[in-house]
């Protein structure tokens, strides 16, 4: 195979942001009808080169050169990288919800016929880009009634009615569950095929390793490796050492268990959807956790997890309908998050920016923020205990910011979720439930937290670990239970499990 | 510059709008040929809007957590119409009728805090139909005839603290004491700031410049009591500035230094997660809603003693003065962002914009022209920091 | 760094020191027992003298002394006519006139007298946008040797006023009934008439006087039979327009209308102004009904130009420069030093009893439009 000619080659981009470089000459070379992954830490100035390249940072504000298709590039604004071809695919989604699908593709760019619009002309239109998308839905059905899966494919097709050549994907697969990932990644390759180049942002490695075609990593604003995958083969260890510029020999801490008592205990779990009667979110659920013992949570998006945590976390989500939850073998009636909290039970939501942060809050006020009793003095909150809870925190989680009084907003990823867990912990929590603790978090992160949640369940916590990463369960997990459709469909010991075995559960409902 | 800012204590910007009241206060006195920074005047401007103030402190609250509340004015027209109807026809002794206005606001506020919080209908609606309730009440109970009110009411309205002690000190002794006590508490304050402020790893403050900053402090609190307390004999720092500078103390606390306080904040600024942390949303969307109605009813109080009458058209559109002052003073539209001190500087940009251009004889035309050019200018100006990246010229 | 730190403490002691020590003492307080003793008597003084209307020779004031007039609004003709003859005829008398308007907001007049008192003011004449709502703020005015007059309307409620200049509004009430009447008779044959009636803003306290002196003449026809009002509605509240507003006027009339006057002809209605008469006016032609009496008051142009093209009967002129003439007469009395004029007339404000300047009003239809306006021009204009 020989090689394409290069679509895009960025050369020497350096890009200051007053008091920091976010990027420090650092080029990048993509080859025509490829696939290039980036890789790189958060925060380590993956989504600022896109922006560059984008035009979000007009020309003028960065340093060094871009070359699109054998033209030195000056964007000076979105629309113009646009119209040259490049289209970015964001981590958040930005459709309307409330609007159809052909809405929203034709949204700025709509076929106007003597003034109005010509709907017929744009429904056509559409169901022939949502077929080179793989999707066969009516054209009129509104984003907010698709899932996240099919929302990205819009998305896609989108770009594509904008005769896209370079396609930028920003970590497409973080809110896919496995089967819409795969099914991203088979677009992706046609894509390919179609001479449409794509760059995809992305941590997961397993992926880079099925689609790519070339790599480039980088770490603190430097390009620190970019290499082209030949045959195939990704040595993943390799990327992990360029991203955090140390070997990680194992992904996962050593670790061992001593699990106590069994302090907490569902049966019998039932909840309604909040929306559609009669639908069960979470049908008969039993399960236990034992002190110092980490659970885990498998299933696939959509499964009934995270609902399932909410509604026995204080019944913060759907209707009730039976069940009972024992703690230390008494059982309790928990009616509301106050409740919950005071009984011990701490809960980190999976969806860090809209549930667990108040973004406007500092790093001080957050930790403090579910156990404001402990920082009152004379029925007043003395900011002098806010400060030095919070500065334990900062220096034992190693939070980087110089301070506690700096925005949550302004932390990276990884930082964000640790301001979280210190949150819950000052809570003093005995059974800690985490919902996807490490979702969008670099590496490096991702080691720090899983050493935390060991710690945790050393001091004797009972740690409940929702997942969709099935290694990291394996990793973690002393007990990893299956969930398919609001029902668990089994339970397996730490030795017993494997990936297989689990998918398999996760997929039937009979699986016991 | 950067010792400027270790006096002031922290970001400069945060300073803006009290720089631009000085500012305002300061080429006023220049234009009316002094008449501006008399001991007169400002009684009479802090007794004469006093009741917005009052309505501004909730409402602070009110768009902290995200609602608006479009029916105070209705709802202090309504309680003052009470409060009067109840002394003339029911022959009520003044200080019960002042309780019936209290619990009438509280009712109100009950009101929209169930439909707020209950059945989760936006304060923009259910406020919207309170206005109109209360509005239409106080007509219909009034039958459009202005009521005149207990005349002991008066003294809440536009009464003054009693002359006492000698007369060596030049002034009225009471305002005297007020400044010391109102200096006192500063001290103390900051010291303990100043404590607080090297704990951690947050920088510790520089002594110099605390006391450089308690000294200049304690100068300009010095200054208004003279100025305020060596007005004409009988007069004194007036008690509607009283009362209002006790719910400004009070209402400082309760946002910044109890749990209810951080609840509101958490509220605004991100309601899911607040949830989660185990607040109790309703709660605090029913109290807030409540404690706005109340404060509402102790605007109308103020304002009929110093009218000595309630009339049918009183709180018209004073909910929009209550707005403006929480926005200039830096609020945010989305809520979870401003404080209590900052509104109060906001409200009193507009009251001395007010005062200034009266005391230059411009109509009430030009005048609500130029505020309404006001507001857009301050709301413009923390828009532009924030897109910057800076924090708002309020954040707490 | 060392210098500034020194400069900063100097000029923070400075401030510090001044603002103790260097500004004095109270405000005229140099014998201040004494002055304010005076000012305590001269205060009783005044207070007992606009009770019993025996108006004492005060000490008057320099001539180009501060005068402030504070009005109501600018939105209808005859306020914009007193705004501008205060101003122009105040100065060529040589005082210095600060003649502003409230917008039609109670807290803003508040202030607005305030700012008055703040600028030395002697005399302050007041239209009140609620004559009731003024007391404690006029009451400091009066504490501060102010003369205050209460312009076209009543100042109640309070010891803060010295006496009031306006036309008789009982009288005006009459007036307009008896227009109404004869109007009927001239030009809608023989009885029993058809009738509304309309009252004015309820917050201005002239406006119950009106419909009071209105129904003095109008309530016996009613009992004999001669007029019918056919909504049944006779009571001031019933009829009363909030704000004055014309709008709201016009949606009564058109309900008016709608509910009673389907199969019925309506002749004449009491309308207390001049807007509220062509709102009346409006609403009828709008039903399909014949132009009925209406009656007015203001003389405003428009309703000069429709009175003599026969479409509203009458309004009444209570010619504002009447108004003015006669303010300015007491303020020149009192500038004089030879304090208020006095008169017979006396109103209860609730707390005193007011000296009362009262006007004669003038009924204008279009027999003799011609003769009450032949001093103006303006009007005359409006009569070709």
């Amino acid at each position: 195979m020989g090689k394409n000619p290069f679509i895009l080659q960025m050369k020497g981009i350096t890009k200051e942001f007053p008091g920091v470089k976010a990027l420090d000459d650092v080029s990048l070379d993509v080859r025509r009808g490829t696939i290039h992954a980036i890789c790189g830490e958060n925060g380590a100035g993956k989504s600022t080169l896109m922006k560059v390249l984008s035009g979000v940072y007009p020309h003028g504000t960065y340093h060094g050169q871009i070359f699109y298709m054998d033209k030195e590039m000056k964007f000076s604004n979105i629309k113009e990288s646009e119209n040259a071809g490049i289209a970015i695919i964001h981590q958040e989604l930005t459709m309307i919800p409330e609007l159809s699908i052909t809405e929203n593709i034709f949204m700025g760019n709509e076929i106007v016929k003597r003034g109005l619009i010509d709907w017929n002309a744009e429904r056509e239109h559409t169901v022939e880009i949502l077929k080179r998308v793989g999707l066969s839905v009516n054209p009129d059905t509104l984003i907010k009634h698709m899932g996240v899966g099919q929302q990205q494919l819009v998305e896609i097709a989108k770009a594509l009615s904008k005769n896209v050549k370079l396609l930028i994907l920003d970590e497409p697969t973080s809110a896919l569950n496995e089967s819409d990932s795969a099914n991203l990644l088979s677009l992706m390759k046609e894509l390919r095929s179609n001479d449409i180049t794509c760059i995809m942002i992305s941590h997961k490695l397993n992926e880079i390793a099925e689609v790519s075609d070339a790599v480039t990593v980088i770490r603190d604003g430097h390009t620190v490796e970019s290499y082209e995958i030949e045959d195939g083969y990704v040595d993943e260890n390799k990327i992990i050492r360029a991203m955090v510029g140390r070997s990680i020999d194992n992904r996962y801490p050593e670790h061992e268990s001593h699990p106590g008592e069994v302090i907490f205990e569902v049966e019998g779990w039932n909840v309604e959807d909040p929306e559609i009667e009669g639908k069960m979110v979470c049908k008969n659920s039993t399960f236990n956790v034992r002190a110092g013992e980490i659970v885990g949570f498998a299933g696939l998006m959509g499964a009934g997890r995270t609902e399932l945590m909410r509604s026995v976390f204080g019944k913060n989500y759907g209707i009730y309908k039976s069940g009972t939850i024992k703690i230390k073998g008494k059982e309790v009636t928990i009616n509301s998050v106050e409740q919950a909290i005071s009984n011990g039970i701490a809960y980190v939501p999976e969806d860090r920016k809209s549930l667990g942060l108040n973004l406007l809050d500092s790093i001080e006020e957050t930790i403090v923020s579910a156990n404001l009793k402990a920082i009152l003095s004379h029925g007043l909150i003395s900011i002098a205990k806010q400060k030095k809870a919070a500065e334990e925190y900062r220096q034992s989680l190693k939070i980087k910011a110089t301070n506690t009084q700096v925005g949550v907003n302004t932390l990276s990823g990884g930082n964000q979720q640790k301001v979280v867990l210190s949150k819950w912990m000052f809570a003093e929590p005995d059974i800690l439930i985490l919902d996807e603790p490490t979702r969008g978090i670099d590496v490096g992160a991702k080691y720090e937290i899983y050493k935390l949640i060991h710690e945790l369940a050393d001091q004797g916590k009972a740690v409940i670990l929702v997942s969709s990463e099935l290694p990291e369960l394996l990793g973690m997990a002393d007990r990893i239970y299956t969930i398919f459709e609001g029902t668990i469909t089994g339970e397996l010991q730490r030795g017993e499990a494997n990936q297989e075995s689990l998918m398999k559960k996760m997929t039937i409902t009979s699986g016991n | 510059m950067k010792y400027i800012k270790q006096v002031l204590g922290g970001d400069l910007r945060q300073y803006t709008m009290v720089v631009a009241l000085a500012a305002l206060i300061i080429i006023f006195n220049i234009i009316s040929g002094g008449r501006m920074l008399t001991s007169s005047n400002f009684q009479n401007l802090l007794s004469g809007n006093a009741y917005v103030l009052v309505l501004a402190l909730g409402m602070l609250m009110v768009i902290v957590i995200g609602q608006i509340d479009l029916a105070v004015g209705s709802v202090a027209g309504f309680a003052g119409m009470v409060m009067a109807l109840s002394y003339r026809d029911l022959h009520l002794p003044w200080y019960l009728t002042v309780i019936v206005a209290l619990l009438i606001g509280l009712a109100a506020g009950a009101l929209h805090g169930f439909f707020l919080s209950q059945l989760g209908i936006p304060g923009f609606i259910t406020t919207l139909g309170g206005m109109m309730i209360f509005r239409g009440g106080v007509i219909w109970i009034s039958k459009s005839i202005s009521v005149a009110a207990p005349p002991e009411l008066k003294w809440f309205g536009a009464g003054y603290l009693p002359e006492w002690g000698p007369k060596f000190t030049g002034m009225n002794n009471s305002t005297l004491l007020l400044g010391i006590i109102a200096i006192v508490i500063y001290i103390v304050v900051q010291l303990r700031k100043y404590k607080a402020s090297a704990i951690g790893s947050s920088s510790k403050e520089n002594l110099v410049a605390v006391i450089i900053r308690i000294i200049l402090v304690s100068a300009l609190i010095s200054y208004f009591t003279w100025l305020f307390g060596s007005g004409r004999e009988g007069t004194s720092f007036p008690i509607p500035g009283l009362i209002l500078l006790i719910l400004i103390i009070v209402y400082h606390t309760i946002t910044q230094k109890t749990t209810f306080g951080r609840h509101i904040y958490a509220v605004g600024g991100n309601k899911s997660a607040a949830a989660l942390s185990g607040v109790n949303v309703k709660k605090v969307y029913f109290l807030t809603m409540m404690n706005m109605s109340f404060l509402a009813a102790v605007a109308g109080i103020l304002f009929v003693g110093r009218s000595t009458a309630a009339g049918p058209a009183d709180g018209t559109s004073w909910e929009m003065d209550a707005i403006a002052s929480v926005f200039i003073g830096g609020a945010a539209v989305s809520g979870g962002v401003g404080t209590i001190l900052a509104t109060m500087v906001g409200g009193l940009v507009m009251a001395v914009l007010n005062n200034g251009l009266m005391l230059m004889g411009v109509g009430a035309d030009k005048t609500q022209v130029i505020k309404g050019c006001v507001l857009l200018l301050a709301v413009a100006f923390d828009v532009y920091n924030k897109k910057n990246g800076r924090t708002s010229a309020s954040a707490k | 760094m060392l210098k500034k730190k020194l400069l900063a403490t100097v000029l923070a002691a400075g401030m510090l020191i001044s603002s103790l020590t260097g500004c004095g003492g109270r405000e005229g307080a140099a014998d201040n027992t004494a002055a304010a003793d005076n000012t305590a008597a001269a205060t009783e003084d005044t207070a007992d003298a606009a009770a019993d209307t025996a108006a004492p020779a005060g000490e008057g004031f320099e001539k180009g002394a501060v005068v402030g007039v504070s009005l109501p609004w600018l939105g209808t003709q005859n306020w914009k006519e007193a705004e501008t003859m205060f101003k122009e005829q105040l100065e060529a008398a040589g005082y210095q006139a600060i003649v502003q308007a409230a917008d039609q907001k109670v807290p803003q007049q508040q202030q607005q007298i305030e700012s008055m008192i703040e600028n030395g003011a002697k005399v302050i004449v007041v239209g009140p946008v609620d004559g009731s709502q003024l007391g404690a703020v006029l009451e400091q005015a009066k504490d501060a040797g102010i003369y205050v007059i209460g312009y076209d309307r009543l100042l109640e409620n309070t010891t803060g006023v010295d006496g009031v200049v306006q036309f008789g509004s009982v009288k005006t009430g009459e007036l307009q009934a008896q227009a109404l009447l004869e109007g009927l008779a001239k030009e809608k044959g023989e009885g029993p008439y058809n009738i509304e009636l309309f009252g004015g803003g309820p917050a201005d306290p002239n406006a119950p006087n009106f419909f009071k002196g209105a129904m003095s003449v109008l309530q016996p026809k009613i009992d004999d039979g001669t007029v019918v009002v056919v909504s049944g509605q006779t009571d001031f509240t019933q009829c009363a327009t909030p704000d004055w507003d014309n709008s709201k006027a016009q949606a009564r009339m058109d309900a008016l209308l709608s509910g009673n006057y389907s199969d019925k002809e309506i002749h004449g209605v009491l309308s207390p102004n001049d807007g509220i008469a062509r709102a009346i006016i409006t609403s009828c032609e709008n039903a399909g009904q014949d132009i009925p009496v209406v009656s007015g008051l203001d003389a405003e142009n428009e309703s000069v130009e429709w009175v003599w093209a026969g479409r509203q009967y009458s309004t009444i002129a209570k010619p504002t420069t009447d108004l003015v003439a006669k303010t300015i007469e007491i303020i020149d009395s009192l500038q004089a030093g030879n304090g208020m004029p006095s008169t017979d007339v006396t109103a209860d404000n609730g707390v005193i009893d007011v000296p009362i300047y009262e006007l004669p009003p003038v009924v204008v239809t279009k027999e003799n439009a011609k003769e009450v306006f032949a001093n103006d021009p303006d009007r005359m204009e409006l009569l070709k």
